[in-house]
């Protein structure tokens, strides 16, 4: 396919356009990553749409809650039960979305 | 006892386009988090206190949404003293002032800054009405008992005061102060609390103006002379005297070490620290 | 009612949410209508287009009062082979006027306005409130936990209307099993742009505005694209299915970007400047996955109970969503009339959804994710169309021009299908659709 002329804004540009209410005192998911490292898919690295999984060199996870869209597909793909412990914000804390 | 917050309606999410400048306020309002950070010391101080509280607000009628929201945390009553957007501070002060005497507040609390370029001169202008002693850009207050308070201010170059103020005393917080409590189910479902409409006769005419992006003016440069060789050699300035550059492999320390040297001589630290 | 706060709580002010409370309301009967977000919509996105015709009878001449912002006014398909493209446009002027068929409007402000209109037939609506669990009494659920302090709140009925990960129905065991393959996840980017620019792009005028779903975009991930114009912005997407993706497919924004370069997408977008990029997830299965709709004390309705019509890429989900919603909410407020909130005193919400569209044309296009979804749609359609379109309209002379019949078969052979197996799916497609 050929290039548009157009340079593709970089993945931290493509967060920067979305607001986050974060809430500092709760992680809404968190990942126990002693699970991780049994894990043979890791479906999360390559699915999760804000990329918040993060391979380390140790075989485990490195999760940051604070950018995500609580869509639920991290969850949904994750086959390792105990892994992830998914929840939503506090009320009000978050994702807003304004144009979509 | 009575305390007081001051809180000021603003647009949340303006847009700034960055060719033109221009800012479009956005529909979304709500207030700073300096301000929401005042209620919170407010409810805070009296709950030690048992203390009455009261949230106050210069602004139009779209104020009140914001009001009742804030007060569901549990604040006992609300005011709004009705003037249009764009009130210049003496003005907002001496209308705040002027309730806020009315009513009898001991302590009055207010956000540092609104987050709409405001400068932070309300809460001193309203000091200065009351005859109160102020206290502004707060980081911490603690209370040493019923009015009076233990409060610390942050100073540059990363130094602080620590102040004792009492009644009647006018702070601003910084919005890191406190976090806004939730308000309860219970009274988010329950009557609002009834928002007081104070009259003025600030007239409706006050507006600001848009101003225009800053553009520089012109000015005349004129045409390079010399050959082009010359232009190159002024350009990427080759024949300069210059210190050439070194390369240099070192340990990491060591590398550190002459990296701290080398600023050293240029100026930009310190002579080494003794210690 | 004693011992109730409301007749009913409806959890999510989604269109489903909202639909329900509008109902409830316009019943007589009181109701709470629970909000994570700070506003409604502030947590959705989707791609792009509501489909109007089920608020004719909900809110009358909706068309006047929503936060619309283009008529759909030019419907197409594209099939994607490489750099090739293959377009079948469909253009009706007469959506452009009223009654209207769809409408390209912003979730965050669509969902506001819905909401508004059960504010405005009574319901209460509160938002920045999360329900994270339910009150059971006996097996009946008799309410909804929240995360405010003092935050439980009392019903007859509880309406689970919380979107496509409805943490309420799984509690209530509604919802057995989190497959993966039921699910397909949706990103997007909206992309700023002139008014004039997007008109003259897109050949449309006014109010009027464009759909586009793509198929063969998704690379090694089986999915579809899709763009849809606003007023000014246009929104460019994808939907890609989960197991696919978690098995180590290219990341989405990457299957994003190669769609956005390719030669039939990128005229349209050049020059314009991202401003949000959103993701959700979508139950794509439909009938095959729905949970129980009914149980002691609660109902569900909209995405949390499976009713996004998707097949594929062609995604109704939002009138589907008002439309069980609606019926929910009528339902949950004639058992609040007798008393009798019992799963048997509820069951007509499942009865109505049987005699209304919601769940006639689930059952009817059952197999439609499937065969959307499936490699022959995925590869093969969009290569064979394109190749055959391609050697119909290359001009070969002096060499005499192949017959119409020669080149599909050679380029059926070209893709290793055989002209059986195109039949059977033929079939079956004519059978869901037809
Ligand atoms: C990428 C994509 C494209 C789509 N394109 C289209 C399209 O073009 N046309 C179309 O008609 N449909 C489309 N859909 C489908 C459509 O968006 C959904 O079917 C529809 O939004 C479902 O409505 P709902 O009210 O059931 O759920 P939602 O819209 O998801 O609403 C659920 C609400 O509940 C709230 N909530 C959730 N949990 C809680 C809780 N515990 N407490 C309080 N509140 C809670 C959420 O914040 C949310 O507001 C698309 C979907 C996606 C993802
Ligand atoms: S899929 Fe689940 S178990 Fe595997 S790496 Fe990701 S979070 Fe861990
Ligand atoms: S919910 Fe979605 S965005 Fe958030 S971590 Fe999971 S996959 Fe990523």
């Amino acid at each position: 396919m050929t290039a548009s002329s157009y340079p593709e804004i970089s993945f931290e540009r493509r967060m920067s356009t979305v607001e986050f209410r974060v809430d500092s005192d709760r992680a809404h998911i968190t990942v126990d990553d002693t699970v991780c490292r049994d894990c043979t898919t890791r479906g999360c690295i390559t699915a999760c749409p804000a990329n918040l999984f993060v391979p380390t060199a140790a075989g485990g996870i490195l999760f940051n809650y604070e950018q995500c869209f609580e869509c639920g597909t991290c969850y949904l793909v994750c086959n390792e039960e105990g892994a992830i412990t998914w929840t939503y914000p506090e009320g009000g804390h978050g994702v807003v979305f304004h144009r979509s | 006892m009575l305390i007081a917050a001051c809180v000021k309606l603003v647009e949340i999410r303006p847009l700034v386009d960055p060719l033109t400048g221009s800012v479009d306020p956005g529909r979304e309002v709500g207030c700073s988090a300096a301000d929401r950070a005042a209620v919170e010391v407010v409810r805070r101080l009296a709950e030690s206190w048992s203390a009455r509280t009261l949230l106050i607000s210069v602004g139009p009628p779209r104020a009140e949404p914001l009001l009742v929201e804030l007060a569901a945390v549990g604040i006992d009553a609300a005011v709004r003293i009705d003037a249009p957007r764009g009130v210049d501070s003496s003005t907002v002060g001496r209308l705040l002032a002027a309730t806020l005497a009315d009513v009898g507040a001991d302590v009055v609390v207010c956000g540092d800054y609104s987050s709409d370029r405001g400068s932070g001169s309300v809460p001193a202008f309203i000091a200065h009405h009351l005859g109160a002693a102020q206290a502004l850009g707060l980081v911490e207050v603690h209370t040493e008992g019923p009015g009076s308070l233990r409060v610390v201010r942050r100073l540059d170059g990363g130094r602080r005061e620590v102040a004792v103020v009492d009644a009647p005393a006018v702070m601003s917080v910084e919005g890191s102060v406190a976090e806004l409590r939730r308000a309860p189910l219970r009274s988010v479902l329950a009557d609002a609390v009834p928002v007081e409409v104070v009259a003025t006769d600030v007239p409706l005419s006050v507006r600001t103006l848009p101003t225009r992006a800053f553009s520089p003016p012109t000015r005349v440069a004129s045409a390079p002379t010399g050959t082009p060789l010359d232009r190159v050699v002024e350009l990427t300035g080759a024949l300069v005297e210059r210190t050439p550059p070194r390369t240099v492999a070192l340990d990491p320390p060591e590398a550190a070490g002459m990296i701290l040297e080398q600023l050293r001589s240029w100026g930009y630290l310190d002579e080494p620290d003794p210690a | 009612m004693s011992g109730t706060d409301f007749d009913v709580v409806v959890v999510g002010a989604g269109p489903a949410g909202s639909a329900a409370a509008i109902e409830v309301a316009r019943a007589g009967r009181s109701v709470c209508l629970l909000e994570r977000g700070p506003s409604p919509g502030s947590k959705n996105m989707y791609g792009g287009v509501v489909y109007g015709r089920i608020l004719d009878t909900l809110v009358p001449a909706w068309w006047e009062q929503a936060p619309v912002e283009r008529w759909v006014t030019r419907r197409s398909t594209m099939l994607i082979s490489g750099d090739q493209a293959l377009t079948v446009d469909f253009r009706n002027p007469g959506w452009g006027e009223a009654p209207h068929n769809g409408a390209t409007a912003y979730r965050p402000e669509f969902d506001s306005w819905l909401a508004g209109v059960a504010v405005d037939a009574g319901a209460e609506l509160v938002c920045s409130t999360t329900a994270t669990g339910l009150i059971r009494e006996a097996g009946q659920v008799v309410g909804v936990r929240t995360d405010r302090p003092n935050g439980d709140l009392r019903a007859s009925v509880v309406v689970a209307c919380d979107g496509v990960n409805s943490f309420l129905a799984k509690e209530a065991g509604m919802y057995p099993h989190d497959d993966p393959s039921n699910f397909t996840v949706g990103v997007k980017e909206t992309i700023a742009l002139p008014r004039h620019v997007i008109d003259e792009r897109f050949a449309v005028r006014g109010d009027e505005g464009v759909d586009i779903e793509i198929l063969g975009c998704t690379g090694d991930v089986p999915g579809g694209g899709f763009v849809y114009t606003n007023r000014s912005t246009v929104a460019v997407g994808l939907v890609l299915s989960l197991p696919a993706l978690a098995a180590g497919g290219t990341r989405p924004e990457e299957i994003l970007r190669l769609l956005k370069a390719h030669p039939a997408i990128a005229p349209l977008i050049e020059g314009g400047e991202v401003v949000e990029y959103s993701a959700h997830v979508i139950p794509e299965a439909g009938y095959d996955m729905m949970p129980e709709l009914v149980g002691d004390g609660i109902l569900v309705a909209g995405d949390a109970a499976a009713m996004c019509l998707a097949a594929g890429i062609w995604l109704e989900g939002v009138n589907f969503a008002i439309g069980s919603g609606a019926l929910a909410g009528r339902t949950a407020a004639l058992a609040a009339r007798r008393g009798d909130a019992s799963a048997a005193g509820l069951a007509g919400y499942r009865s109505s959804l049987e005699s209304s569209f919601v769940l006639s044309d689930h059952r009817r296009l059952r197999d439609a994710p499937h065969l959307v979804m499936s490699d022959l749609a995925q590869r093969v359609l969009p290569a064979v169309a394109c190749g055959v379109v391609e050697d119909v309209f290359t001009v070969t002379n002096p060499t005499p021009k192949p017959g119409m019949r020669r080149i599909v078969r050679q380029r059926l052979r070209r893709h290793g299908v055989r002209l059986r197996d195109l039949f059977r799916e033929g079939l079956r497609a004519l059978r869901t659709f037809g």
